[in-house]
This record gives structure tokens, C-alpha cells and sequence, in this order.
């Protein structure tokens, strides 16, 4: 650590590389009367000490909140979100999936969680105008492989789900190049891809979405009852990861999470999620559900569409399309509520609560 | 400010050496540092420092920071510190259930603790007690400034926008109905980016940018002394991950609670932590406790919980020194932290799954007391 760049006196220099402090992380760590001891220095010096490493540290100049609303300050703008690239359900999500931070969708098999992830990698590579970020995604297989024929189904279909683009916009995306998969079949996997190969990506600008399908399997079946102090451990390291990822880069992470019956009427179970009218809870318990931004959830209702779509005529529905429901369990700018959507050729398309 | 170099107590001859190269008065050494200043006068950088350190001690206008380095030796009576407490004031929540029980408010000079599992909304609250530090005096707030520390990135500074507009007409609203002189004007001078422009945001991203930014928000409430209230959301999160060593984390837990419990007395702020939930395996069940271990639970001085049973949320004062323990029941609404209505506390379920915001969209937001 070179300490003369930082405003100090020689003499504490000194007295700081005698006591063997390599780091300003250390400095920070001990407190005033421990450095004192250490360094033998006088407490108004340690104080000072303190403050030029903590100054060096947190350099960067005060900001208000009406500064980061009008987008003036050096934290990336607050405004922009990751568009689903249907109106209905951008419009529940407050213009989509916010930039920064884990967002976690939650359900039951076959509710359409891995439909909205392939949605997701697709929208992600139109221009910022058009609610996506001009760049690829990383998909994270670890259950299935990937449904890699549904996927050039979406491709081949994107213009007739995304309206709101001029076609040739669309036509000269190359959907299949942005998308990188990963198969991962076990947890150090997963801790490898997300430390060395994710940064990779991400630093080059290729990819701005990473998507994990799904987090649960991998930790369900690895760790048993009696592991879960293990288990909460790798999950805090792998979420901090992400976190920190999400963050320096503006990506959204966005994990899959299955759930899980409850089993008693463990007051303790779900009282912490305020889904009493479920019989089921998210997997992975409240660990992982302290790192997460956000979390939705999806399940399919016992209702079915038919007919033709209303905003779309040329959409024609196979008859008894399941309707399904996306939930928002918590989020810190939106309110609980939900909204209804299908799955259809070209994508998922939520559909508006007029005559339901 | 404009004050002359010669007259500061230099040796005569760093002072021909400052004169020559053109420094003149305490202004021109503002921006300096020392290493510059060493390599411009030719002079050893101890030195340099020395010089810089006189003319910034005695810089005139920093009478507050001269006021806020008086020895606290003086001696109190019980009856002093009593009424020096009535007049600090509290940070009202909006929630008069929970004002209630935590007698007023959340009280300035004491550290507050709100626990709760994800979701429960420890993060509306905080960024409803930032907003409401600064309704103006004369409608019982304490027209001061907030600091918001945001450890997670949680804070949507819409959602701000959303919980300062809805308390901006809040105060239109009394002050319409009492149609006082004094009200109406602090009413529209309270606006919502004035509000806005009043909470100063930090980001830390790690333990030690936390730490760091603890020892520079001292001189930071010297800065500005009309902040009335610290929050940092949350505390658990950058000590939970990266950090192995536990009786490392301990020890910075506690060094931090003794900073924050220093600066909430020297500059009078309220300061807030919000806390996570982990899970405590016990014998026969396992239940979930504040976070960051047992050692931590005596740093804040009052313990807020909040939880959910069924579809309520409820808030729980576990800890207070003067406060009798209670629960209470609060929701989060488009505008912020509220009461519940006692009419829904009657039917909590949704009706035909339309609207599931508990909260009926009518006018009676402005009816509190």
C-alpha cells in the first residue's frame, strides 16, 4: 500500500508501516485506541488518520435525492428499466425490471417462469429506447437443458410480440448470437461461472442480463436438513456475488426459485411472507430472501382463455389457453398487486383486467 | 475567511516562502494539499502539513465545530436532561398506533433498531421517517434534513417522491382546515423537491466503504447542522457476507454503535438502523431472530419488529427504556406508512381478487389527528 498519496504526515507514514498495517481496510478496522497502541501515535493523529483513509475511501462527493431523481449525480439513472415487452405487464412492474439488484420469480412447474427468462433475453438486446440494453444475456441452465427450438420459435416471432418496434429494428437484431448458455450442475460450478466468467462478460459490455434457471434446484438437492448452516453460507456468498455484479455492471440478475408445500401450520413458515392464502412458500428460506430486490410470483389460475386476443386480431388463441397470474410479493416501489397473463407463440402477453 | 498569512503564527521563513510563491491569504490555501504545497515551497511535507493544519483550525466560522468540541464533562441534573428531552422532539411514522407506542415518535438522540423479514417494509419506513423530518415545525415535525445511508440499493427515489408528496398534501390539508396564517405558509414552501433536495443519499457498497463513512459523517452533521435524522438501511447487510471472522464483525459492530450512539447525542439526530431475520434453530422449532448476533442486540436502545400474521402487518416495540412493550398494527399504503383503518382490520381478504390494495381509494387520507 502506498501511503504517500494520501495526505499524511511522514511520521505517521512511518509509524503505520512499522506496525505492519498493509491495508486502508485495516486501518479502518481497528478502532482509535488500537491503532493508538499500535502505532504509538497521539490520539488526535489516529483521528486524523482515520479520517484521510475514510475520505480516500468514500471520495465521492454528497448527493441528494433530487439530484439522483433529475439523473444529475454519478449513480446510473434510477429511470431506466428492463422491459418485458408487453405494455400489461411493464406497466404492473413500474416499466419493467429495475437495473440493479436480484429480482426473483417464484412458482410452481410449468407456470411459465422459463418462458418470461427467454422473454427477458430477448428484450434485453433492443435498444435503450425500446426498454431493453443494447447488449446479450447469459442463461444459466441447471435443470433441464435448454429449450433451445422454443427459443427460435420467440426469435422468429418477436415482431409480432413487439408492436411498439419498427420491424426493421427487429430484423437486424441477432437474437441467438447475444445469448450465452451455461449448463451448471452443481453448486462449485455455479461459484466458478458467477466469479470468473460472468465478470468476463459483463466487463466487455456483451451481456446485461444474467438469468439463473433455477437457483433452488442446485441447492434443494445438494444440501441436506441437516446442512443448512452450509447452506445459508453458500447461499449469502453466492448472492453477495451477484449483488455486487448487478450493481457494478446495472444488470439485472433475475434467479428462478421453486417452492415448496407447506407442510404444518407452522405459524413461523408463513407468517414471514404474508401468503396465507397459499398453501406453498418460496424454497430457500429467508436467507435468500434477504438478498433479493424483488420478488414475483407466477402460478396458473384454473381459468382458461379463448377466442381472440382483444388488442391483437391476428393472434388467435388455441382454445382453453391457460390463464395465468404474475404476483409482486415485495418489491420497494410497488405495491402488492398482480396481473394476468398467457403464453402464446410469440411470447407472454399479459392481458389487461378490463371484463375479468 | 479572507484572513492575511502573515498574521498566523509561522517562522519568518516559510512565511517568505508562502509570500513568494504567491500565497496571500487562508483562501488561497484552501484546496491545497500538502504534498503539493510541500513540492511547491520546497519545504518537507511535515511541514507542509503543519502549516495547512494551523490555517484550517483557525479558519473563522466554524464556531460549530468549535461548539461541538466541548468536553461533555459538564454536569446534568436528572431534571435538565428531562427537559432537554421534551424539547429534542420526535420523528413522527404517520402510523398514530405507532407514534403512540414509541411515545411521540421516533425520538431524536437515541438509536432505533427496526427489524423484519424481507418484504415487511423496514424500507418504506425509513424512507417515511426521512421524508417526515422534515415537515415544518409548525405542524409538529422538526423541519430538519435526513442522511440516508443505503447499503442494499433498496431506496427507488420514486417511491420517495410518491411518500413526500402524499405528506406534502397531508400538510396542505391541516393547514387548509385550521386556516392558519402561519400553516398555510409553511404549507407552500414545503414542496416535494424541496424535500427531496433535503435528504442527502450515501451508497455503500461494502463493510469497510460503511465504516469509512461512519467516521466522516461527524464532520459531515457539523457541516450541516439542521439534519435531524440518520438512517442506514441496513446495517445487517454489508456485515452478513465477506465477513468470516465473527468476533471481527462484533468488534466493528460494536465500535460502529458507539460512534452512531455519540454522534445521535452530539448533533441530536435520530439515527435508524434496519436490521434482516435469520433463522435460530432451537429444540423443538426454529424461529426467526434480528440478525447480526446477540452482542448487537444491546447497541440500539430501542428495538422495533415488525411481522406478519396472516395478511397484517404488525409492529412491535420489543425494546424501550421508557416505553411499554406493545404491538401494533400498520400497512403500507401508495402513500407511505399508515394506520389500518379499523374497518379492515375486521375482513382481511381480498374482495374478487380486483384490487388487492387493502386500502380503499377515498379521501379521508388527511383525517389524522
Amino acid at each position: 500500500m502506498d501511503w504517500s498519496h494520501l495526505d499524511l504526515n511522514p511520521k505517521v507514514v512511518a509509524a503505520v508501516r512499522r506496525a505492519n498495517i498493509q491495508t486502508m481496510k485495516e486501518i479502518l478496522c481497528l478502532s482509535g485506541p488500537d491503532l493508538q497502541r499500535l502505532t504509538k501515535l497521539s490520539s488526535s493523529d489516529v483521528q486524523y488518520l482515520h479520517k484521510t483513509v475514510a475520505a480516500t475511501i468514500k471520495s465521492d462527493p454528497v448527493v441528494t435525492a433530487l439530484q439522483i431523481y433529475n439523473g444529475e449525480c454519478p449513480f446510473p439513472t434510477q429511470k431506466r428499466k428492463l422491459s418485458m415487452g408487453c405494455p400489461v405487464v411493464d406497466s404492473l412492474l413500474g416499466g419493467g425490471i429495475p437495473l440493479m439488484g436480484i429480482t426473483e420469480i417464484v412458482g410452481e412447474s410449468s407456470a411459465g417462469k422459463t418462458q418470461i427468462c427467454m422473454q427477458l433475453s430477448l428484450s434485453v438486446q433492443f435498444p435503450c429506447s425500446y426498454g431493453g440494453q443494447d447488449a446479450g444475456a447469459v442463461y444459466i441452465c441447471t435443470e433441464d437443458t435448454f429449450p433451445n427450438k422454443r427459443l427460435q420459435e420467440l426469435i422468429a416471432f418477436q415482431s409480432m410480440l413487439r408492436t411498439d418496434v419498427p420491424p426493421d429494428v427487429v430484423n437486424n437484431i441477432k437474437f441467438g448470437n447475444n445469448i450465452f448458455i451455461e449448463h451448471v450442475a452443481d453448486v462449485e460450478s455455479l461459484n466458478h461461472c458467477i466469479s470468473k466468467r460472468l465478470p468476463i462478460l459483463l466487463s466487455r459490455g456483451l451481456i446485461r442480463l444474467v438469468v439463473i434457471d433455477s437457483i433452488a434446484a442446485l441447492f434443494r438437492c445438494e444440501f441436506g436438513v441437516s446442512d443448512s448452516i452450509a447452506k445459508a453460507k453458500y447461499l449469502q456468498k453466492i448472492g453477495a456475488m451477484l449483488h455486487h455484479l448487478s450493481h457494478q455492471f446495472s444488470s439485472p440478475v433475475i434467479c428462478i426459485n421453486q417452492i415448496a408445500d407447506v407442510v404444518n401450520d407452522s405459524h413461523l413458515a408463513q407468517g414471514n411472507f404474508g401468503l396465507l392464502d397459499k398453501k406453498v412458500l418460496p424454497a430457500l428460506g429467508v436467507t435468500w430472501s434477504n438478498q433479493l430486490l424483488m420478488r414475483l410470483m407466477v402460478s396458473r389460475t384454473q381459468l382458461c382463455v379463448e377466442g381472440t386476443f382483444p388488442d391483437n386480431k391476428d393472434c388467435i388463441l388455441n382454445s382453453g389457453t391457460v390463464l395465468r397470474r404474475m404476483e409482486i410479493i415485495f418489491a420497494p416501489h410497488l405495491p402488492q398487486s398482480f396481473c394476468n397473463y398467457i403464453i402464446c407463440k410469440e411470447g407472454v402477453r399479459g392481458i389487461r383486467k378490463v371484463g375479468l | 475567511m479572507q484572513r492575511d498569512l502573515g498574521s498566523f503564527p509561522f517562522p519568518p521563513g516559510i512565511r517568505v516562502k508562502l509570500i513568494s510563491s504567491g500565497f496571500q491569504s487562508a483562501e488561497d490555501l484552501s484546496g491545497v494539499r500538502a504534498t503539493e504545497l510541500s513540492k511547491e515551497l520546497g519545504i518537507s511535507k511535515e511541514e507542509a502539513l503543519e502549516i495547512l493544519q494551523i490555517v484550517r483550525q483557525e479558519r473563522p466560522g466554524e464556531e460549530s465545530q468549535l461548539s461541538a468540541r466541548l468536553p461533555s464533562a459538564r454536569k446534568y441534573t436528572a431534571l435538565e436532561l428531562l427537559e432537554q428531552e421534551h424539547a429534542q422532539g420526535s420523528i413522527i411514522t404517520f402510523c398514530s398506533a405507532l407514534d403512540e407506542v414509541l411515545g411521540g415518535g421516533v425520538p431524536v438522540g437515541k438509536i432505533v433498531e427496526v427489524c423484519g423479514a424481507p418484504g415487511i417494509g423496514k424500507t418504506q419506513l425509513s424512507i417515511q421517517l426521512v421524508v417526515d423530518a422534515q415537515i415544518p415545525e409548525c405542524f409538529g415535525g422538526l423541519g430538519g434534513e435526513s442522511v440516508y445511508i443505503d447499503t442494499e440499493g433498496s431506496f427507488i427515489v420514486d417511491r420517495a417522491m410518491d411518500i413526500a408528496a402524499a405528506a406534502v398534501h397531508h400538510c396542505h390539508l391541516i393547514a387548509e382546515s385550521n386556516q392558519d396564517e402561519v400553516q398555510r405558509e409553511a404549507a407552500q414552501a414545503f414542496s416535494v423537491s424541496g424535500i427531496l433536495s433535503r435528504i442527502y443519499y450515501f451508497r455503500c457498497h461494502d463493510y469497510v466503504e460503511l465504516l469509512a463513512q461512519a467516521h466522516l459523517l461527524a464532520d459531515f452533521l457539523v457541516a450541516h447542522p439542521k439534519v435531524c435524522i440518520v438512517v442506514i438501511d441496513s446495517i445487517a447487510f454489508p456485515f452478513r457476507h465477506n465477513l468470516d471472522d465473527l468476533s471481527l464483525r462484533t468488534r466493528l459492530l460494536n465500535g460502529l454503535a458507539q460512534q452512531l450512539i455519540s454522534m445521535a447525542n452530539e448533533h441530536n439526530v435520530a439515527v435508524v438502523l434496519t436490521n434482516q431475520m435469520t433463522t435460530r434453530f432451537g429444540q423443538v422449532q426454529s424461529s426467526l431472530v434480528p440478525a447480526l448476533g446477540e452482542s448487537w442486540g444491546h447497541a440500539a436502545t430501542i428495538r422495533l419488529i415488525l411481522r406478519w400474521e396472516g395478511k397484517l402487518r404488525f409492529a412491535s416495540l420489543y425494546k424501550s427504556p421508557s416505553q411499554k412493550e406493545a404491538t401494533v398494527p400498520y400497512q403500507i399504503t401508495s402513500l407511505g406508512f399508515r394506520d389500518v383503518q379499523s374497518s379492515e382490520l375486521v375482513s382481511p381478504s381480498l374482495n374478487n381478487g380486483d384490487n388487492p390494495r387493502k386500502r380503499p381509494r377515498n379521501d379521508d387520507d388527511g383525517d389524522r389527528e
